[in-house]
């Protein structure tokens, strides 16, 4: 059973398309990485899942049910900029919201997450005494507290610092052991491929790019070359068949043109100078979401035609 | 319904902790009844100081027996004439030689006294106040203080002074004071209310007194408190809603709720604070009518009323201020919407001494049937002592929920729109086209 699935979604804002026939399906217990440009409509996108606004055409059906406001109390939602009552001490805030999804034994999966995360004696503490890192902790529990079945993060790693997006990103794999789905949306292209099954990103409203990380990488082939040579990146100007090259100082990446066979460049840049090393790789996440929303992006043939995972 | 009731237990709590509320509640009626009891109290006690004030008497006949009446006033009203402590102050007037020609130069001389402390003030009487003529000048009686106008002293001073007058032209028409002592008889019109049948023992009950409590406080306290109770529960939901959005508080409870849920939680936690103050006021304004034996003055047939139209009220208030609130961006468009949302309440409240004279009048009844004023007035009409037609209040009340239910379905549907919108102002033409189109 599919968790998500969305079928020709549209969303408009006025004359901008902001989704356009979107179709994405989303297997039960699945981490789903979701990563796209600023404005893409991944929030957007989030949104509608969340049944907060409502697409134009298309169809969204969630663990299992047409989408409707009883599903709600089984989706945990973390928006992008985060919302707490100011005023309001922790523990009080996280039994109203869980309260609200109609939660069972709230209190006892608020302990547990609070020995789990370190935040012993956060509980009789007002929102406004928390510090941004710590809040960002209290509205990520606040979206868990409820146990939901499919959970829903727009940027949950933003501004954390390394031990605590480690201690997040933790949590997360645990609730999805416990069998919950996970459809999270990120900057954060490392993290990405660490901690999803599954990557998916829209452009402009569309989706570009939907499986696991290595058939992704698969489909862009074995086209970096990462070379070691005497002389560096001096040496490797005006390659031919070379589309763009990377300079990390020790060492340079190389992309190379569709169809060009890397012993040849490797025998143009024996030519010139010493190589220590040589490497064929496959293209990181990092490096095919440039290729796609960069400024110099590839007409998008090579992502056109997905396959759906 | 439970979400809602969630949501709307949070708003109630949230704003009954608040120092705010607390405050309204205990120290407002103390610093109310405590002003006027405070009034009473200092009203004559303030100051206890000799009032000293020249006479300048032109005529020559008043002087004397001007002094003379304020000499027994001392006596009669400046102590307590159990305990003999001072507790008002003396009136010590001093006559000064008027016989000179240059009127203006004497008057500069006094108001220089006055100016230096050595003087309260100073009155003048003109030489013909005994016959007045044309000329008014010539009979002018005038009272000079740096603060005249509100001077007990100068409202004093006109009975001795046209008590005096009118004696002396009595006695220059040869006619003994004694002998025409129902003269100065002045009767004042009594106010009554109507007498009723006592049904028990079929005698004809006398009319009560009608005093301004009854005819003027009574009917006026329940708008005011009305009003009140739309500044505290309902007006709070503009700046309420608008940091709930700009907080995106609004984006997480909307993960959990749906937008109309969200503004109805909001709006009947409003209600239940109302209901709350209200609660506190009538209980407490009953007990102390009760106790200090005043207990006919309270309008138990108006209550029930004056509970059903607040709490459809702020159900319309509260709908329409959250929708108001969602559509603003920051404090400054709060502010910039307060006023107007202010305007369907101020009305009335402008009115209420108009209404209260004539509650029959065209205008009460109209005012009393157009929803946004009809809380307010029609409450006043009902607890007004003139007996309004019975059919009124219902209609009222019909008209009023009819209302309430268009206000928050169009609240509702501007609501889930521009809670989520950032950046659009909140004017006319879009709450229009949200509540249109949806």
């Amino acid at each position: 059973m599919n968790a998500i699935e969305l079928r020709g979604i549209t969303k408009t804002f006025g004359r901008t398309v902001a989704v356009d026939a979107l179709d994405l399906a989303i297997p039960h217990g699945a981490v789903y990485g979701f990563i796209g440009p600023n404005g893409s409509g991944k929030t957007t996108t989030l949104r509608m899942i969340m049944n907060i606004i409502f697409p134009d055409r298309g169809e969204i059906r969630l663990l299992g049910a047409p989408l409707s406001s009883a599903t709600k109390d089984r989706l945990g939602y973390l928006p992008e900029e985060r919302g707490l009552y100011k005023n309001m001490r922790v523990r009080d805030l996280l039994k109203f919201y869980a309260d609200l999804k109609n939660g069972k034994d709230i209190d006892a999966e608020i302990d547990y997450w609070f020995a789990r995360l370190e935040m012993a004696g956060w509980a009789k503490m007002k929102v406004n005494e928390l510090s941004k890192g710590m809040s960002q902790k209290v509205q990520f529990l606040a979206t868990i507290v409820a146990r939901p079945e499919l959970l829903i993060l727009d940027e949950p790693f933003s501004g954390l610092d390394p031990v605590n997006t480690e201690a997040l990103k933790d949590a997360v794999l645990e609730i999805q052991r416990r069998g919950t789905t996970v459809l999270f949306s990120t900057h954060d292209m490392h993290m990405a491929e660490k901690l999803c099954d599954f990557i998916f990103m829209i452009h402009e409203g569309r989706k570009v790019l939907d499986g696991t990380l290595s058939a992704i990488q698969d489909r862009y082939g074995s086209d970096i070359l990462r070379v070691r040579t005497e002389e560096g990146a001096a040496a490797l100007t005006g390659l031919s068949k070379i589309e763009k090259i990377n300079d990390f100082g020790n060492l340079q990446e190389l992309r190379v043109a569709p169809g060009c066979d890397p012993q040849v460049v490797l025998r143009e840049i024996l030519a010139r100078t010493k190589v220590y090393g040589f490497d064929i790789v496959k293209p990181s996440l990092e490096d095919i979401f440039v290729r796609i929303a960069g400024p110099q992006a590839r007409p998008a043939t090579a992502a056109g035609e997905q396959e759906n995972a | 319904m439970r979400k809602v009731f969630k949501l709307a237990q949070r708003e109630y709590l949230a704003a009954v902790r608040t120092k705010g509320f607390i405050i309204a509640l205990v120290v407002v009626p103390i610093m109310m009844s405590g002003s006027g009891l405070a009034m009473a109290l200092l009203k004559d006690r303030m100051d206890t100081d000799d009032k000293r004030i020249a006479i300048l008497d032109r005529s020559g006949i008043v002087a004397q027996a001007l002094i003379q009446a304020a000499e027994l006033r001392n006596a009669e009203v400046a102590y307590d004439q159990e305990t003999g402590k001072q507790v008002k102050s003396r009136y010590i007037l001093e006559a000064v030689d008027s016989t000179g020609d240059d009127i203006p130069a004497m008057r500069l001389e006094l108001s220089d006294r006055v100016r230096e402390g050595e003087l309260h003030a100073f009155l003048e009487i003109g030489p013909e106040v005994l016959h007045p003529g044309e000329e008014q000048e010539h009979w002018r009686i005038a009272y000079h203080a740096p603060n005249a106008v509100l001077d007990d002293i100068r409202r004093w001073l006109g009975g001795p002074i046209n008590n005096h007058l009118r004696s002396s032209r009595l006695r220059d028409l040869g006619v003994a004071e004694e002998a025409v002592g129902d003269l100065f008889h002045w009767i004042s019109v009594d106010a009554l209310g109507l007498v009723t049948l006592d049904t028990e023992t079929g005698e004809v009950k006398d009319a009560r007194h009608a005093g301004k409590a009854e005819t003027l406080i009574v009917p006026i306290v329940l708008p005011m408190l009305m009003f009140m109770m739309f500044m505290m529960a309902a007006l709070p939901q503009i700046s309420a809603v608008m940091e709930e959005k700009t907080q995106r508080i609004a984006e997480v409870l909307l993960g959990s709720v749906g937008p109309f849920q969200f503004m109805m939680g909001k709006v009947l936690g409003g209600v239940g604070v109302s209901l709350t103050g209200v609660a506190v006021y009538v209980i407490g304004g009953i007990l102390t009518l009760r106790w200090t034996g005043n207990e006919e003055f309270i309008p138990y047939a108006a209550l029930p009323w004056f509970i059903a139209f607040l709490a459809f009220a702020i159900l319309m208030f509260g709908a329409m201020f959250a929708a108001l609130g969602s559509a603003c961006n920051d404090a400054k468009e709060a502010q910039s919407v307060t006023f107007p949302a202010m305007f369907p309440m101020m009305i009335p409240m402008f009115l209420l001494m108009p209404i209260l004279q004539h509650p029959l009048s065209p205008l009460a009844t109209a005012l009393s049937l157009i929803p946004p004023c009809t809380p307010m007035v029609m409450v006043l009409r009902i607890a007004s002592p003139v007996g309004i037609p019975a059919w009124q209040p219902w209609v009222a009340l019909g008209l009023l929920l009819l209302s309430t239910v268009f206000t928050i379905w169009a609240g509702g549907r501007i609501f889930r729109i521009a809670i989520l919108m950032q950046g659009t102002p909140p004017k006319l033409a879009n709450l229009v086209r949200w509540a249109i189109r949806g």
